[in-house]
């Protein structure tokens, strides 16, 4: 496989996963999992309401970096029979 | 209330929209301007994941079980990491290999196996049919709900067509239009890669359309209907307090493993469902649209969500807490708010995200009904058809129908009493299954078509058992027996606790077991089963598809290869005449294709049009009926794809051919190098070649100058007299001959084509499949042939194989030089050999000893030149006391010379006691000698003395020889003896004259040969008569043997050379004192 310049960014997704999983699951959510109220919202909804929008924008700087370390191979919009 | 017609006229307007953007869509990408190859549209179209449950059963989920709505989305947001790299692949290899749809893709990577892709169409039949079952119930209900809120189990559409009989419900009409649409965008007409283009815009607009209503609803209810978030949650809390625990996990039935579950399924399921893979993946124009999807998409579905707790309360809230219509909050809240037109917008948005699933889904499973369980029987049954194509469209487009209608089967049977999200969550959980079989596809080139047909079947039945089962059950369509008593009583066997295993959800439950079984037998197939090499290949193209390896593609060559338009006109029964035509000359062009003059490739483009045609049939029918297609079709022609038998080894990498190649010329070069015996070089090269390539002879032959025939000078293999044996004419009729007379390589890949009946006759007779010859050429001039010729194999004689085979040649023409060289030396070696005898022979001819006469002194001396020589002197003593002399030189100096000179020596020898005068001996020795020598083209010159010491005289007699000189004591001079007479050979009868002059004491006479008098130095002068009669004259007190090596030794340093160019003979004579004198002199 080729070798990228920022390999660390390509391997970065891998954590990004993991960390992702853990953190939208049990037994991390359950430091949210209360009746306490934030500006009259339930703290788990918000914790998700509030984490998820923040891994997307995770995944948007993934990309955005993604795009500086190699330039995507771009594949014939039409049918490419040949291989 | 919105009356019927208005519901169904803005329905069919949005149709017609739909279509007019479809229709669009298609028709730019015929003029090569996509509408739909950007990310934007890429992006909405994979929120295709959101369908009519997002739309209206989230709410539903989230007003009655609350959270737990969330991880199916949040599932899709965190795979999305791995898109670039997961998702890419796929794209890429699905490019690459023609993929058509999910089922294809297994089946492809896993051998091109039919089983596996008949399995996975049928269990995503049957996966997603509940799915399909689930969209239609959400259309036909909201239609229901939106013309009638009061009575939702009334029938409509009865009033808007009153004709229709009782049985005819909105679900149907639904199937019906969604079936249509599906058709006329999904199966307009066949496409290679199934992309369509239409059908994506389409789709994409309903995303956007279901978004931006879903908002909309969301925004009036949050802000219209309350005040803000925190309002609603407020209001909730304060109205129902104890459902506060709807915020919170753990507790009532979302237990942290569900919610682990669900996160992982739907994971799964955003990547591995058939719409979705076909979206994401078939439907893909550019792999850099998966980077901006990566978020966008992600993104969509947070949107989509953000208002789906807000909504879910606010119903709540507004239906006294009510949740058995909570599926449907979405549309009622609007609704009895008065809000129709947002209630028609709703209603057309959660229109869209069914319709999108439907048509999308059936399209794709229509696709795999009909390339993985149709196309197989059609094929196996090899049913006759002119035309394939209009069939195959006309499969797809009942397929298409077909699918939607068994949606509709299953939700008339059981999918009214289910809600929307459990049944979404079985085709989830139906999609999982593709899992292991997929990741371990794209990512383990170990993992095999056994295993993965063994995995998914076994995550089959657990699925069908622990899922489909107590569904079926729940929604009273089975006995309840099952599940309490488990099958056939068998407690361990209930579905929702199998083997005993408690305590978790149906979902968690489901996910352990299947995956268990799933992975276990893949897993463990896997490691202990093996791949055949085509297996393995095609293993290798999918998990190396971003290597930069290229692919070894398995050497095969077809015998009886059809022609390029036979290849044209299978296609055409396929896709179609004018595509097909397009797609050949497109593959011709783009790669060079050399043309031969029978309209034909050559014999390695074949293969390679062959697998072109596989693929691009792939990209219509699916990987294995196109790999059925095209074996049925090489069958009947009597074609066989024969492996090319290979003849480097297993892989054909050509950097291991060099290396391969390398190798046997090495040993071949060094058979050549290692010995002497060219019948022994030769015999091992053949055997080498025979060995290492399996030919079933091998054969050299070398030109016969004489005959100007090939001859056989070795052969390994089969032997046979007319074959391996026998010579050949060195003219054009023979393949062997063309070889030797164009001194060029001649292969013959298939014996079947010939075009020499002379040599087809032979080599047919013998059965051989395939031979070569290449000419063996020695310093440009071909001196012999290399032949090859195999019996089993057809096409083995590649460009590397030719190249070596000239190689071997090569060194066979070598070993023939060393040896010719050789012989060469040999015989010289033989000759030098022999004259040395000749010259030891000739040595013993010349008097050894000197005769002990008392009145002379005598010494002789011949030095010849080369190993023989043509001189000759010799004494014979007389009974008389007088003794003959005689110095001859016979032309030359070679055995001839030699010969002659031994013969001279015999007559004289033998006739000198009979003959007694000097002048009768040379006559009768010329008349003797006449024919011999005339013949021998050689003559002699000879002077023959006869000297008497009684008396002091001197006979002597010339033929043609160097005048003696003779020294006279008495007053210092110096005679020249000469005699008339001709050279030996010269004439048959010849007299010589004989003169006779008297010696005395103290005189000395020297008999020499022109080898003395013409010694030349390096300025081309002689040594002449004048310097030895000087030389002479300055020895004559030394004795006759000093006087020689006195005359050598003076040749020598006038020569300035050792080494004498011509024999030279010397023989002197000197008379002594007789005693009688000296005492006279004394007295």
């Amino acid at each position: 496989m080729k070798r990228y310049q920022g390999s660390s960014t390509r391997e970065a997704w891998v954590l990004c996963l993991i960390l992702g999983t853990i953190m939208l699951n049990f037994p991390f959510i359950q430091i949210f999992n209360s009746s306490q109220l934030f500006l009259g919202i339930p703290i788990l909804v918000l914790y998700f309401f509030v984490g998820w929008p923040l891994s997307i924008l995770v995944i948007y700087l993934f990309t955005f970096q993604l795009g500086h370390d190699e330039q995507p191979r771009k594949s014939d919009s039409s049918d490419r029979t040949e291989s | 209330m919105i009356s019927v017609q208005t519901v169904a006229l803005t329905s069919v307007a949005y149709f017609a929209l739909l279509f007019g953007v479809a229709y669009y869509a298609d028709r730019r990408r015929a003029q090569g301007r996509s509408l739909i190859s950007n990310s934007y549209i890429y992006s909405l179209s994979v929120a295709i994941y959101c369908t009519s449950w997002t739309f209206y059963g989230s709410v539903g989920r989230a007003a009655t079980s609350g959270l737990d709505f969330l991880p199916v989305y949040l599932g899709p947001t965190l795979i999305a990491f791995t898109w670039w790299f997961l998702l890419r692949k796929m794209v890429r290899i699905s490019k690459q290999e023609n993929i058509t749809s999910i089922a294809d893709f297994l089946s492809s990577r896993y051998d091109r196996s039919a089983t596996l892709g008949a399995i996975v169409t049928l269990f995503a039949v049957l996966g997603i049919m509940p799915y399909i079952a689930l969209q239609l119930k959400a259309v036909a209900h909201t239609f229901d709900l939106l013309c009638n809120p009061l009575t939702i189990a009334s029938q409509p559409i009865q009033t808007l067509i009153p004709v229709l009989p009782g049985y005819i419900d909105t679900a149907l009409i639904m199937a019906l239009i969604l079936g249509l649409f599906g058709v006329l965008f999904g199966a307009r007409n066949l496409d290679a890669s199934e992309r369509h283009e239409g059908l994506v815009a389409a789709v994409a607009l309903e995303s956007l359309i279901k978004i931006i209503s879903f908002i909309a609803v969301g925004l009036f209810v949050t802000f219209g209907l309350f005040d803000g978030f925190g309002d609603i949650f407020e209001n909730f809390l304060q109205q129902y307090p104890q459902r506060e625990s709807l915020f919170r996990l753990g507790e009532n039935s979302i237990s942290f493993p569900n919610w682990f579950t669900l996160t992982f399924i739907s994971m799964m399921a955003v990547m591995f469902l058939p719409r979705q893979f076909h979206i994401m993946v078939i439907e893909n124009s550019d792999e850099s649209h998966i980077k901006k999807s990566m978020w966008r998409f992600p993104a969509y579905i947070f949107l989509i969500n953000l208002f789906v707790i807000p909504i879910a309360l606010g119903g709540l809230l507004l239906n006294g807490g009510d949740t058995t219509h909570a599926d449907y909050f979405v549309i009622t809240l609007p609704l009895s708010a008065g809000h129709t037109w947002l209630a028609l917008l709703v209603f057309i948005g959660g229109f869209s995200a069914s319709a999108g699933m439907v048509m999308v889904s059936s399209v794709a499973l229509s696709t795999m009904i009909l390339n993985h369980l149709v196309m197989p029987v059609i094929l196996k049954f090899k049913l006759r058809m002119g035309d394939y194509s209009t069939v195959l469209l006309n499969l797809k487009r009942l397929g298409i129908l077909l699918v939607v209608f068994l949606g509709y089967l299953y939700y008339r049977i059981i999918g009214d009493s289910y809600a929307l999200v459990n049944i979404g969550l079985i085709s989830f959980m139906a999609a999982t299954q593709f899992a292991p079989a997929m990741l371990g596809g794209l990512y383990w080139k170990r993992a095999n078509h056994k295993a993965a047909i063994a995995g998914l079947s076994l995550g089959f039945l657990l699925w069908f058992y622990t899922l489909l089962i107590p569904s079926f059950v729940l929604s009273g369509w089975l006995e309840s027996d099952i599940l309490e008593r488990g099958l056939f009583g068998i407690s361990l066997l209930r579905p929702l606790e199998l083997f005993g295993l408690t305590g978790f959800d149906i979902w968690t439950h489901s996910l352990f077991w299947s995956m268990f079984f799933n992975l276990a037998a893949f897993l463990t197939l896997s490691f202990f089963t093996g791949q055949n090499d085509s297996e393995a290949e095609q293993a290798s193209r999918f998990v190396d598809v971003f290597g930069d390896v290229q692919f070894i593609s398995q050497r095969q060559r077809i015998s009886r290869a059809p022609t390029i338009l036979e290849f044209t006109e299978l296609m055409s029964k396929f896709i179609g005449e004018k595509q097909a035509n397009t797609v050949i000359s497109e593959y011709l062009r783009q790669s060079n294709q050399e043309i031969d003059q029978r309209g034909n490739l050559s014999d390695e483009e074949i293969p390679k049009l062959k697998s072109f045609t596989e693929r691009t049939l792939a990209g219509y029918v699916g990987a294995a009926p196109a790999r059925i297609i095209l074996e049925n079709y090489l069958s009947t022609r009597g074609s066989k794809m024969e492996d090319v038998f290979d003849i480097f080894g297993s892989v054909t990498l050509s950097r291991t051919a060099s290396r391969e190649q390398l190798s046997v010329l090495y040993e071949a070069s060094q058979i050549v190098a290692g010995s002497n015996n060219l019948q022994q070089s030769l015999d091992d090269i053949l055997a080498l070649l025979a060995q290492q390539f399996k030919f079933d002879l091998t054969v050299i032959r070398f030109l016969d100058e004489e005959q100007m025939m090939l001859t056989v000078r070795s052969h390994h293999g089969m032997s046979s007299e007319h074959f391996g044996g026998s010579e050949r004419n060195l003219d054009m009729k023979t393949y062997i001959g063309t070889a030797f007379l164009s001194n060029k390589a001649i292969l013959v890949n298939d014996t079947e084509y010939l075009d020499k009946p002379e040599s087809a006759a032979v080599i047919h007779r013998e059965g051989i499949k395939s031979f070569a010859h290449a000419p063996i050429v020695l310093e440009g001039e071909p001196v012999g042939v290399l032949s090859a010729f195999s019996r089993s194999a057809k096409g083995i004689f590649t460009d590397e194989f030719v190249a070596l085979f000239n190689n071997i040649a090569g060194q066979v023409a070598i070993a023939w030089r060393n040896h010719k060289q050789l012989t060469g030396l040999l015989e010289v070696r033989e000759q030098e050999r022999e004259l040395q005898i000749a010259k030891t022979i000739q040595m013993g001819l010349l008097p050894s000893t000197t005769p002990k006469i008392s009145e002379i002194e005598l010494a002789g001396l011949c030095v010849p030149a080369h190993q023989v020589g043509g001189d000759y002197y010799d004494f014979i003593e007389r009974d008389d006391g007088s003794i003959d002399l005689l110095i001859a030189d016979v032309s030359g100096h070679n055995i001839g010379s030699a010969l002659i000179m031994a013969e001279t020596r015999t007559f004289i020898q033998a006739r000198s006691a009979n003959i007694d005068e000097p002048a009768k001996m040379l006559r009768a020795l010329n008349s003797f000698f006449y024919n011999d020598l005339t013949r021998a083209e050689l003559f002699v010159t000879m002077f023959y003395l006869q000297y008497h010491p009684d008396v002091g005289k001197l006979y002597y007699t010339s033929a043609g020889h160097n005048m003696p000189l003779l020294w006279r004591k008495a007053d210092n001079s110096v005679e020249w003896l000469d005699a008339e007479g001709l050279i030996l050979g010269i004439r048959p009868e010849v007299d010589f004259e004989q003169r006779a002059i008297s010696l005395y004491p103290g005189d000395l006479l020297v008999l020499y040969t022109d080898g003395v008098t013409e010694a030349e130095n390096e300025n081309n002068e002689l040594f002449g008569e004048e310097q030895l009669q000087k030389l002479i004259l300055e020895c004559t007190e030394l004795p006759p043997e000093e006087i020689i090596n006195a005359i050598l030794q003076q040749i020598r340093i006038f020569t300035g050379q050792h080494h004498f160019n011509d024999d030279i003979s010397l023989v002197v004579l000197r008379i002594l004192d007789s005693p009688e004198d000296d005492e006279l002199a004394e007295a």
